[in-house]
């Protein structure tokens, strides 16, 4: 395709997008006094909420440590039958076109499923998140069992270690870093996507966002805003600090 | 004295194409044997077939009294037995020096205590001793990633020493190195070899080198042994014919 053909496409689908959808340019002019007059209502937050907001963020850690949990343990097995050293292609294959097909459906719309068929409260989260972490982390979990170099392992081999052993002493040691970074990068995901299950009735602090807004209490819903910010932050941290620890 | 190695018809094909051919071989216990030949001569393949990790091969082979298989590795206490020191070195990076030393052991301690990272005072006593003798004694919470070529060069020759082999084969230990480091690591092998009282075989690029350090060279090409003399008399025309064909020019000198 020529670059002028491109551009024309991608001029078009802008200009089609601009059209047809309902946007409603003079809307924006008058926006702005509305957003402010929003914003000065959340001013200042309202902290007498402060058990709400607390219980509503143990819960959404709890989502997220426990559907990270068994994501970890799914992913274990998941991980190992879509290894390429491990397994034949009939059996790899197949696996890693499932685990393509699970990332693929968007984390809301399994919770929304879940609530349909367990019901309001945190077990629908947690199911939630561990079908969607599985389909990610299996995948690397299988990345980093291929990527394990098999030249020490041959040596330990040589030196007369036991499968075990070189299990244990060759295999676990390279791959054990990569295994780590990776599951404390999708628990702080999974935390991030916990927060906003409680919307669709999946548990957590997201629940408290959406019954704030609806009943017009925007100092309230600016404390848990400011709460889910404070542990997004803290989580970034400890990954940073982990990741120094483990590099 | 026994054999330490004893080779007899040994073939080997490498997807279709001839690696070893019809190779007999025998290594005295406590003998110092250097295979030397060009790229592709089979040297590496040879080696693999002593250390029991080569598959598919045909003829005999025995090593240390022990027939080898041709389709399944060796136990345990066998592939203890032998030592093998990479060409690559093959260290676990993340690991420390002394950990990457007492691997060696792994062959020889308690099976289930290892699983637990227990290793016993013996095991301990050993890798000291030998960190002590290669020089690595103040490196050894060192991670592997951390050193320098040499440095892992003397880890690798640790974890094989480590194992207290009863026979050392090692890929080409010297190929990387200048000369004074490749002169001070085939002394580093073949002295503890000798301390020892067991027997080495190295590959090499370096007829001069090995010659030196060797009691007998042993010259391969295309799979095939082409001469096998005591280490003094190894011919310039041998080392000519074996590096560029044939035809031995007197006029060429072979360097490395």
């Amino acid at each position: 395709m020529s670059r002028s053909v491109v551009w024309l496409l991608l001029v078009g689908a802008v200009v089609w997008a601009l059209l047809t959808a309902d946007v409603e340019m003079a809307k924006l002019g008058k926006a702005g006094p509305r957003l402010w007059d929003f914003l000065t209502r959340m001013v200042p937050p309202d902290l007498t909420i402060w058990r709400e907001m607390l219980r509503g963020l143990a819960e959404t850690l709890r989502i997220a440590i426990l559907g990270t949990l068994f994501a970890v343990i799914l992913s274990a097995g998941f991980g190992i039958l879509a290894s390429e050293t491990l397994m034949r292609p009939a059996v790899w294959r197949p696996v890693r076109a499932l685990l393509a097909m699970v990332r693929a459906i968007p984390l809301i719309l399994v919770a929304m499923l879940m609530v349909g068929a367990v019901g309001l409260g945190p077990l629908p989260g947690i199911l939630a998140i561990t079908f969607h972490a599985t389909g990610m982390l299996a995948k690397f979990y299988a990345e980093a069992i291929d990527n394990v170099a098999t030249g020490p392992v041959a040596a330990l081999e040589s030196a007369g270690a036991s499968k075990l052993q070189q299990l244990r002493y060759g295999i676990w040691p390279q791959m054990a870093p990569v295994i780590l970074r990776d599951t404390v990068f999708r628990f702080e995901l999974n935390l991030r996507e916990s927060l906003v299950l409680g919307i669709v009735g999946a548990g957590g602090i997201g629940l408290y966002i959406q019954t704030y807004v609806r009943s017009f209490q925007y100092e309230k819903a600016a404390s848990v805003t400011l709460a889910i910010v404070a542990l997004v932050l803290l989580s970034e941290l400890v990954n940073t600090l982990l990741k120094k620890r483990f590099s | 004295m026994t054999p330490a190695i004893s080779l007899s018809g040994i073939g080997h094909a490498f997807d279709g194409a001839v690696a070893l051919a019809a190779v007999d071989l025998t290594v005295m216990r406590g003998e110092c044997m250097a295979l030397l030949g060009p790229s592709g001569a089979g040297k590496s393949t040879l080696l693999a077939l002593m250390d029991g990790r080569l598959r598919g091969w045909s003829g005999a082979a025995e090593v240390l009294n022990a027939a080898l298989s041709a389709h399944q590795p060796p136990r345990r206490q066998m592939r203890a037995d032998t030592g093998f020191i990479f060409q690559d070195f093959a260290l676990v990076e993340r690991q420390s020096v002394y950990q990457n030393v007492m691997n060696g052991r792994l062959g020889r301690t308690s099976h289930w205590g290892s699983l637990w990272g227990r290793f016993n005072d013996r095991d301990h006593a050993v890798v000291g001793a030998v960190l002590r003798d290669t020089g690595l004694a103040d490196l050894a919470e060192r991670r592997a990633d951390q050193l320098s070529g040499g440095q892992r060069q003397r880890v690798a020759i640790a974890r094989c020493l480590a194992q207290e082999p009863k026979l050392i084969l090692a890929d080409e230990p010297v190929s990387n190195l200048d000369p004074a480091h490749a002169e001070k690591v085939l002394e580093l092998i073949t002295g503890a070899a000798r301390k020892r009282g067991i027997g080495v075989v190295f590959t090499s690029h370096q007829p001069e080198l090995s010659q030196r350090f060797a009691d007998r060279v042993v010259g391969l090409r295309d799979g095939r042994i082409l001469f096998d003399h005591p280490a003094g008399l190894v011919s310039e025309s041998d080392i000519a014919g074996l590096y560029h064909g044939a035809i031995p020019d007197p006029q060429l000198r072979v360097v490395s």
